[in-house]
């Protein structure tokens, strides 16, 4: 068996790092929905591709920068999220966990069409200077947008735990995911506090799609490859745990990218790798690697 | 009674047993269309990571039917009949491909179809309609990819053979007399063509051209990472590189090809840097890509600078091939209708047979193999728009060396 050079491994480990960043952004919305909502948010995936469409429009009409468009498209998202849950699938909730399911289900083929009346079916990128811009640390190329991305990561990640564990509201979104009838009891609007998480999950869910759309690209039906790499992550790193979704999605990263340095590898077989490093640590821990929502 | 209850069980089961046979020997009796129109089938990749492609395809397809139906319809069956063209998009999935072809053959009971975009797709379709007998006229199906699904009766293909497709890039080279270090990186899908392109005929003629292949690798067709791919070409300082990948990729790769710090002198990519929507992805980054081609608006042949004009003009895209490849196929089946003056599947098939005329993608003309090839050119993205680079003789540009 041929081993990766020296080089060839730093480089997959750091660039599997810094990808892995991106992979917790895009499954960070999804981590939260479930975790306090129990909802397999299957609409998560064009939520995301929603981000980056409003990234390119804003950049093709208004010359937005796609992260400073970031400023609106957050918002935006959040005030589109939280009808959708207060309105939408907050009365289905108390029906049993299939009608949110399938509703979600059904705004997820809605959005695909909607997408494709909107914006065509085309293949897009968003453009900017960071990304394909690269800096070199201690000899290694690395891409500017996968260290943004990590970036990313660790500071919603830290800002979501700061949010829950230090604001009014974050306490009331820990009451309600722990037990919604008692903490109704206790006077917490269960119903607002799900509706912030379904807000909150959607606004993350677009930056992490504008993150996507800067790496790669993206057209109407991207959104199904990245929930899946998001329930990956989610299981992987236990559900519910804002920490298990971080660690996750860079266990995933690196488990890809040092597997593809394989020279009998390659990048072709990145998805096997990453999914059957997913499979051994269920295997081992059927639970993920931590607990819930902390 | 009981004579008269038997006598009506045998009369009714006398009849449940004939009538069926009647109306099954009715429908033997004639492979031929009873409807007023003439009817034609396609799915098209109208959404997916082929949409691109699929959306120049129906733009071809309704052009030559509205034409045919604007001249009062085809001669068929003794009667004249416009033409229906129903579309139905099976969203870059073979599957949908397949089962929308039956959907066309058995619902929609249409007299003839046409192909879908790329190997898997229109193989795909192909299939069905030749085990259905229902002719199919495709463009969008590089010919070894085509040949090597079976020996077809009723499909056929006007498109690329893949070795010209291949040495291009080569010759052109050559022609143009760039300097470079003569290795070579190839990067490519493992799809029908990718395997065939990149697996064998880009090993093939870098031999044959002097050059070395210091770096070969596939990868599966969508997918959208390449760092280790790409690490391992930079490392070996291959000056050229080869990708054949579908659009979404080929935009993933041009963008991480730049972020790795590795500037190949020359790149190629087949299929993904073919349709205007690769230039609009990656913008500046696509000036100096290389990309096959077999149809160009300078090229002589009837109505090529008007097809370009009109689809501008009316879709305020750019134009793609797609448009002329999609067109003359269309013309093909319709033409084969006109000429067989009937709907009869036999006759039609017959009629394509004996296809021998210049249409707006070039002279078209069916082998024993049921192909007709069209010559390459070597493109080059420059600005946001194609050239032709090779041939020099019709070159509509310089080639830009090394890539900007």
């Amino acid at each position: 068996m041929d081993w990766p050079t020296g080089h060839a491994f730093a480089t997959a480990l750091v660039t599997g790092l810094l990808l892995g960043g991106l992979f917790t952004v895009t499954a960070l919305g999804l981590s939260l929905v479930f975790g306090v909502m129990r909802l397999i948010n299957l609409v998560h995936g064009e939520l995301l591709v929603l981000g980056a469409f409003l990234a390119f429009e804003l950049g093709k009409h208004g010359r937005l920068d796609p992260l400073v468009s970031l400023v609106v498209i957050v918002p935006a998202m959040f005030l589109l999220g939280y009808p959708i849950q207060r309105i939408l699938l907050g009365p289905l909730m108390t029906k049993g966990a299939e009608a949110p399911l399938m509703t979600t289900f059904g705004l997820s083929i809605i959005a695909v069409n909607v997408f494709r009346l909107l914006f065509s079916a085309d293949e897009r990128s968003l453009n900017a200077s960071y990304a394909t811009a690269s800096f070199s640390a201690a000899g290694i190329d690395v891409p500017a947008i996968y260290a943004i991305s990590f970036a990313f990561a660790l500071v919603l990640t830290t800002a979501t735990h700061l949010f829950m564990q230090r604001t009014g509201y974050g306490r009331e979104i820990r009451a309600a995911s722990e037990d919604p009838e008692a903490a109704e009891v206790l006077g917490v609007n269960v119903a607002r506090a799900y509706g912030l998480t379904y807000g909150i999950g959607s606004a993350f869910a677009a930056i992490g799609g504008v993150l996507v759309g800067l790496a790669f690209s993206f057209n109407p039906t991207t959104g199904a490859t990245y929930l899946l790499t998001g329930f990956a992550v989610v299981v992987l790193g236990g559900l519910g745990s804002l920490k298990g979704t971080l660690i996750g999605g860079l266990l995933l990263g690196v488990a890809e990218s040092v597997g593809a340095a394989f020279p009998q590898v390659g990048d072709g077989y990145r998805d096997f790798i990453g999914f059957a490093v997913f499979l051994v640590v269920l295997a081992v821990r059927p639970r993920g690697l931590f607990g819930r929502v902390g | 009674m009981t004579i008269h209850r038997r006598t009506a069980l045998v009369a009714v089961l006398a009849l449940a047993l004939t009538v069926p046979l009647v109306l099954v020997g009715w429908s033997f009796r004639s492979n031929a269309s009873t409807s007023g129109t003439i009817k034609i089938g396609a799915s098209i990749p109208l959404s997916g990571p082929l949409a691109g492609f699929g959306s120049f395809q129906k733009w071809g397809y309704q052009r030559a039917v509205k034409l045919v139906n604007a001249n009062g319809g085809i001669t068929a069956d003794g009667a004249k009949k416009k033409v229906e063209l129903i579309l139905l998009d099976d969203k870059t999935d073979p599957n949908e491909t397949a089962a929308n072809t039956s959907t066309l053959i058995t619902k929609n009971k249409v007299d003839a179809l046409l192909g879908s975009c790329t190997p898997a797709l229109v193989n795909a379709g192909g299939v069905i309609a030749d085990r259905a007998r229902v002719p199919l006229v495709t463009g969008c199906d590089p010919l070894e990819a085509f040949k090597s699904v079976k020996k077809w009766q009723y499909v056929w293909d006007i498109f690329f053979w893949e070795p010209d497709l291949a040495a291009a890039p080569f010759k052109a080279m050559k022609a143009w007399g760039v300097k470079t270090n003569k290795k070579v990186a190839i990067i490519a899908d493992n799809g029908p063509d990718g395997i065939v392109v990149g697996g064998t005929l880009w090993p093939a003629f870098a031999k044959k051209f002097g050059y070395t292949v210091v770096s070969k690798a596939s990868f599966p067709v969508l997918s959208v990472q390449f760092g280790s791919l790409i690490e391992s070409a930079k490392s070996k300082g291959a000056d050229i590189l080869l990708v054949d990948a579908v659009t979404p990729p080929a935009v993933a790769l041009t963008k991480q090809l730049q972020a790795a710090n590795y500037h190949p002198k020359v790149i190629v990519i087949e299929k993904g840097a073919e349709p205007v929507q690769y230039a609009q992805a990656v913008g500046k980054l696509a000036d100096g890509v290389l990309v096959g081609g077999y149809w160009d608006p300078s090229f002589p042949y009837p109505g090529a600078k008007q097809l370009k004009a009109q689809f501008e003009q009316q879709t305020h895209q750019t134009w793609s091939q797609h448009i002329a490849d999609s067109t003359a196929a269309a013309q093909v089946l319709l033409d084969a209708f006109a000429t067989a003056k009937s709907t009869d599947k036999g006759k039609v098939n017959a009629a394509i047979a004996k296809t021998n005329k210049t249409y707006v993608v070039g002279p078209v003309r069916f082998d024993a193999n049921h192909t007709s090839k069209l010559p390459i050119v070597e493109d080059q993205w420059q600005g946001g728009k194609t050239a032709v680079v090779w041939p020099k003789k019709g070159a509509t540009g310089k080639f830009l060396f090394p890539r900007p």
